[in-house]
């Protein structure tokens, strides 16, 4: 083939799905969400993907309990290659974010970054959780990158596969 | 964390959630916004190396999100082409079955990347009439030379 003739050929399964560029998309759209619409609409937004992109999570933990939870951040964290721990502790599930894998990917890309992009994780996440009837909270500080979320429920027998996890 | 791996669905909601609010203009003001502001990767590689700038732009986007694609550049005759046999994202969107892929999801593509080379000088194409099936075809072509006197 002549040198000035290039072909890249692929097929799905020839490379791992992880574009981290998206997340400074996600960022552009929280902007642009608060700029024209307000943050309450931006609150809509996230609600709204918790409710329907996320409502299979968010029966998988009405069904299954806290491992359903434990299980789908675990995966996206160990994709992202982010530092995090998991555990289990007094009914609660607790994650820990020691470094924020999409925080860090824009920090080092030198990419936009809002201070309102932490919202994701906290309107999404609370979504998931209260559909299914659990409780949760989230504390971070904007853009440090690292945060400490918690889910429980105020009921004793779905608080017991808590314990299985 | 909405990982990005997560991402596609959360981006089609959005463009719902505009139009709702907003009309389909509100969608497209976005678009407009996220090519003059995201993509500045593309937009330095086509300014500094044309053709190849591009090939060597969606050479690392594809691959990262994992499309099945054939993609060439020739420079002799001018002409970029990605045939896009099964796109990542509109993929995405029809494998899960429990939302709807926004009405007009594919047109993004058209608006961000036509934004960013056509001011360059490049002829940009695309064809979305099987973009429900997840596939389009792209060719971006250099100007010929003249286009450059006709601008001045």
């Amino acid at each position: 083939m002549p040198d000035k003739i290039k072909v890249i050929d692929c097929k799905q399964s020839d490379n791992e799905y992880l574009h981290k560029d998206f997340h400074g998309a996600l960022c552009y759209a929280i902007k642009y969400l608060d700029d024209n619409f307000g943050e309450k609409a931006t609150e809509e937004y996230l609600i709204q993907v918790g409710k329907t992109y996320f409502k299979p999570l968010s029966e998988k933990l009405k069904r299954e309990g806290l491992e359903a939870l434990r299980s789908h951040w675990k995966n996206i964290f160990k994709k992202e290659q982010g530092e995090f721990n998991i555990y289990c502790e007094n009914d609660k599930l607790i994650c820990e974010v020691k470094q924020c894998p999409a925080i860090a990917h824009l920090k080092k890309t030198g990419s936009f970054f809002t201070d309102r992009y932490c919202q994701t994780t906290v309107i999404v996440n609370k979504t998931i959780c209260n559909d299914a009837g659990y409780q949760f909270t989230c504390e971070y500080k904007s853009g440090e990158g690292k945060c400490v979320q918690k889910v429980w429920i105020e009921n004793f027998e779905q608080a017991t596969r808590c314990r299985k996890v | 964390m909405i990982s990005c791996t997560e991402f596609i669905p959360a981006y089609s909601e959005l463009f719902k959630f505009l139009d709702e609010k907003g009309g389909k203009e509100a969608v497209f003001r976005f678009w407009e916004i996220l090519s003059d502001n995201f993509l500045g990767n593309l937009r330095e590689l086509a300014e500094k190396k044309g053709l190849a700038g591009c090939f060597e732009y969606w050479s690392r986007s594809l691959t990262e999100e994992a499309a099945d694609f054939k993609m060439s550049l020739d420079e002799d005759t001018g002409l970029f082409e990605i045939d896009m046999r099964y796109c990542p994202s509109m993929g995405r969107l029809l494998e899960e079955k429990h939302i709807k892929p926004y009405e007009y999801y594919c047109e993004h593509c058209d608006t961000l990347y036509r934004r960013v080379l056509e001011p360059l000088g490049f002829n940009y194409e695309i064809d979305l009439s099987n973009c429900k099936d997840a596939k389009c075809k792209l060719r971006i072509k250099k100007m010929k030379e003249d286009y450059e006197v006709q601008k001045i």
